[in-house]
């Protein structure tokens, strides 16, 4: 074993992509203490039991009122929460970490290795039905040292385990095994505070679904003078009219994500807010489906190519060199998100930019469809599926559609809702085409859809497009496991440009994420969907 | 009278029932499975199989309703697949949001409507009449979304917050929360908007109604006896023909309260409200069957109640009416 530091240094050679982010001036004030800090939402929480509850909404609470072991800025550091010290060993195959003392959770009980242990079970146990479970793959056990030393050790080197434990999801949060046994996951899901216990900066209070969410500060948060304000308040406030009111009124003093489409009606009514956002992380797509059940039952695991996009040539006209990514930048983002062809998006770690892959080109778009058959007299006619979530997904696709035609293909979009879109690519349904953005990326790793290696670990349902390609498994596997940063990124890099190449994956654009917050709001640290904290907010009014 | 309430009363069940029935049945026959979105990242046929079974959901269709019925009678509404939280509970913690934004909307729109629809019955084709009825048109061709976007603009946003642009400040003993606003001036500051962007809509058809029928009824034949008899214009306008005029009002007003709820789900959620309508709009879309089934049995009993109270309110209008 070796000390963490000089390992980081190896491992995270490379600092994060996570752009020129704007936040907060890190001003010389003493931090005052006290206030009500007042959080809008644009969606509801789903619910509180922070290892299975989905969508953004529940982990930035998770991450508030939980903990874990350690945390990543927005540089790619990482940095201790729970853990005072970690390492690992020369293999990659032991994790060890030194807790610090006297940390608690919310109910008073220890937050000992025991704890740890509890927790990254409970994740990995499949009755649990973790979304993270699948990142937990290479975990082979944990074990207590003793009640402030864990081992976690491993069935292969995992060059993202760091990254997993602080940024995938809501990282790894600490649930008190006290609590959590007393409690069933019903009472969690639904936010009684009792059954929702941390050991994060705040402790639940109330959650009334439709209402608000209230957080209090933990008196015995174990970094010390932390959290500054007494209360956060949570309140959804769904149309982008009425928060940017809200904001203007000062009702609110931060909106943890607004939407890209009134940015700039935001900055004219509200010349001082200060406005967070960096390099993308969040892929804009315009997925293909690859292959279908060969005996018409979705999730077979036969398959047949798909009767359009199963032929290469024609994935590749028109999700490759049919569409023009600067004009869907310009129309639909008014210029303000990135043109982008690979699968990981440019805020991503160890994304490389690979839009040389898929230069827009109407005649090789055209050329392609020829050689596949296609042309006026055999018109390709394939169907644009799209979500009513967010408005921009009607407008990319709206493009696209404009974009296709030039090539001589035609487009009919179908706007479902979005419950509609996830049951119709999560169950294989029949689709084409569809126009979406998808889960913010912390990593390369840290997207679940790109491998069929997901397959075997039950996750093959988030394959959308459905290739049955395993040279991206090998892929997959040998860029996960590579422990050399420089020959990680090498690998990174051919990963990227051949799924590009093969039109498995088919990006066309970053998805900017914006937070707001009000000029008195001091402390923040901008650091995407990844890391909310609220801990180091203080109030300056 | 007694025999007709009962019968009434005893009407609300099946009527209920019925609602709930096709309610139930509709929503499974949509696109959508609420097992998507509860179970999100850690979707997988196995897991999805395991919670549908769970929740009961692979059970025939009739089945599932009987059980849920079974639940009912017991006073359980279900928990909601999404969040786990007890359904009553919420419907019951949201039911009074709604309640007075409906109230209060239709309060704004008889506000409106009754001097309006007088002064266009009784200056017929007069500067008055054309203006009102010129108004109660516009009032009808904005959509609730619009109004309530307008007045956010100008209320809000232009006169400097002179109103608050979302939330909810609960009337003073009606929270049932640990942390919760509640006072009066802060509830009226906060329904005046959604209650004009709701009522407005309704006030404009109820203007062209009520004066449709004041202008029948002040040419009937117990109003010129009424002035005939020396009574003076007020007693027979507001004792003699407004009463008479209002019946086909108040039926339209039991009826409107469909299109309130309706209405409401816009309001609610433009206004960030915590009421009946935005709980209805979200479990739909997430397909959360149990809530959609709490919010339409709300819904339907309301609907049906304040139906039965309109028509209770015809003996008091036109003492003639009699039920047995």
């Amino acid at each position: 074993m070796r000390s963490t530091r000089p390992l980081f240094g190896f491992l995270l050679g490379t600092v994060m992509l996570l752009g020129l982010i704007d936040a907060s001036p890190t001003e010389a004030q003493t931090p005052k203490r006290g206030g009500t800090l007042r959080v809008s939402y644009g969606n509801e929480i789903a619910g509180l039991d922070f290892h299975t509850s989905p969508g953004y909404e529940m982990m930035w609470v998770g991450m508030n009122v939980g903990c874990g072991l350690i945390n990543i800025t927005p540089d790619g550091k990482f940095v201790p929460d729970a853990a005072e010290s970690w390492q690992m060993s020369s293999d990659g195959l032991l994790y060890t970490f030194k807790l610090r003392k006297n940390v608690l959770f919310h109910d008073g009980t220890p937050v000992d290795a025991a704890a740890v242990k509890f927790s990254i079970e409970r994740i990995m146990d499949p009755a649990t039905k973790s979304g993270m479970r699948p990142f937990y793959e290479s975990v082979h056990s944990v074990e207590v040292l003793d009640p402030l030393t864990v081992q976690v050790r491993l069935k292969h080197p995992y060059a993202f385990m760091f990254h997993m434990l602080a940024g995938y999801r809501t990282g790894l949060v600490l649930y008190s095994p006290t609590a959590t046994q007393k409690y069933t996951v019903e009472d969690r899901k639904q936010g009684k505070p009792e059954a929702v216990v941390g050991c994060g900066p705040f402790k639940l209070v109330e959650w009334v679904k439709g209402s608000h969410l209230v957080m209090d500060r933990f008196d015995k948060y174990f970094e010390p003078g932390r959290p500054y304000v007494d209360r956060v308040m949570i309140r959804v406030i769904k149309d982008p009219v009425t928060e940017m009111a809200a904001f203007k009124n000062g009702e609110i003093d931060f909106i943890a994500s607004f939407s890209p489409d009134h940015v700039d009606t935001l900055k004219a009514q509200s010349p001082k807010a200060h406005i967070m956002s960096g390099k993308e992380t969040t892929p804009m797509v315009a997925q293909m489906k690859v292959t279908v059940p060969k005996d018409g039952k979705p999730m077979s695991v036969e398959r047949a190519p798909h009767p359009i996009f199963g032929d290469v040539r024609v994935r590749k006209a028109v999700g490759c060199y049919g569409i023009d990514r600067q004009e869907i930048v310009k129309i639909a983002f008014k210029g303000q998100a990135t043109p982008w062809v690979g699968m990981a998006p440019p805020g991503t770690l160890e994304s490389v930019n690979v839009n040389h892959v898929c230069p827009y080109d109407q005649g090789k778009a055209k050329a392609l469809l020829a050689e596949a058959g296609y042309g006026p007299a055999k018109p390709l006619t394939l169907e644009l599926m799209t979500n009513n979530e967010k408005s921009v997904f009607s407008v990319i696709a709206t493009v696209v559609k404009e974009q296709l035609a030039r090539v001589g293909v035609t487009a009919n979009i179908r706007v479902v809702d979005k419950v509609s879109w996830m049951n119709t690519t999560l169950q294989d349904g029949p689709w084409d085409m569809y126009v979406e953005d998808l889960l913010s990326l912390l990593t390369i790793d840290s997207n679940g859809y790109l491998s069929t290696a997901y397959v075997s670990k039950n996750s093959s349902v988030w394959s959308h497009p459905r290739h049955t390609d395993t040279k991206v498994d090998d892929y997959y596997a040998r860029y996960a496991r590579e422990m050399d940063s420089a020959k990680r990124k090498a690998i990174g890099k051919e990963l990227l440009e051949y799924m590009a190449d093969k039109m498995y994956w088919n990006t066309v654009s970053g998805s900017p994420f914006y937070m707001v917050s009000q000029p008195w709001v001091k402390g923040y640290v901008y650091n995407a969907e990844f890391e909310v904290h609220w801990d180091r907010v203080w109030l300056d009014k | 009278m007694r025999t007709y309430l009962l019968k009434r009363l005893l009407q609300i069940i099946p009527t209920v029932l019925g609602i709930t029935f096709v309610v139930f049945v509709m929503m499974r026959s949509i696109p959508g499975d609420p097992v998507v979105s509860l179970l999100g990242d850690a979707y997988t046929e196995e897991n999805a199989i395991k919670a549908r079974h769970d929740y009961g959901l692979d059970k025939p269709i009739l089945l599932q309703y009987v059980i849920w019925l079974g639940k009912l009678v017991q006073g359980d509404w279900g928990t909601s697949i999404l969040s786990g939280r007890p359904v009553l509970k919420d419907v019951m913690l949201r039911l009074p949001v709604t309640l007075e934004l409906i109230v209060l909307s239709m309060a704004v729109a008889l506000a409106i409507a009754i001097p309006a629809a007088i002064i266009g019955a009784l200056r017929q084709n007069t500067w008055a009449d054309y203006g009102a009825t010129s108004v109660a048109m516009v009032g009808v061709s904005i959509p609730e979304f619009f109004l309530g976007v307008l007045l956010l603009l100008v209320f809000s946003v232009g006169m400097g917050g002179a109103l608050p642009s979302s939330g909810w400040v609960y009337l003073p003993g009606t929270c049932q929360t640990v942390v919760c606003a509640a006072g009066l001036w802060g509830n009226t500051q906060h329904v005046l908007m959604p209650a004009l962007a709701l009522g407005v809509g309704r006030a404009a058809l109820l203007t062209r109604l009520l004066r449709a029928s004041m202008l029948e009824v002040i040419r009937s034949e117990y109003v010129t006896t009424a002035r005939a008899k020396g009574l003076s214009e007020r007693p027979v306008i507001f004792k003699h023909a407004l009463k008479n005029a209002l019946i086909p009002t108040v039926t339209v007003m039991g009826l409107q309260v469909g299109f309130l709820i309706g209405g409401a789900i816009v309001v609610e959620t433009l206004f960030a409200m915590p009421g009946l309508g935005t709980y209805g709009i979200d479990a739909i879309i997430a397909r959360d069957y149990q809530q959609v089934q709490g919010f339409a049995l709300i819904t339907a009993f309301a609907f049906v109640v304040i139906n039965l109270i309109v028509d209770l309110t015809y003996t008091f209008l036109d003492p003639r009416i009699r039920y047995t």
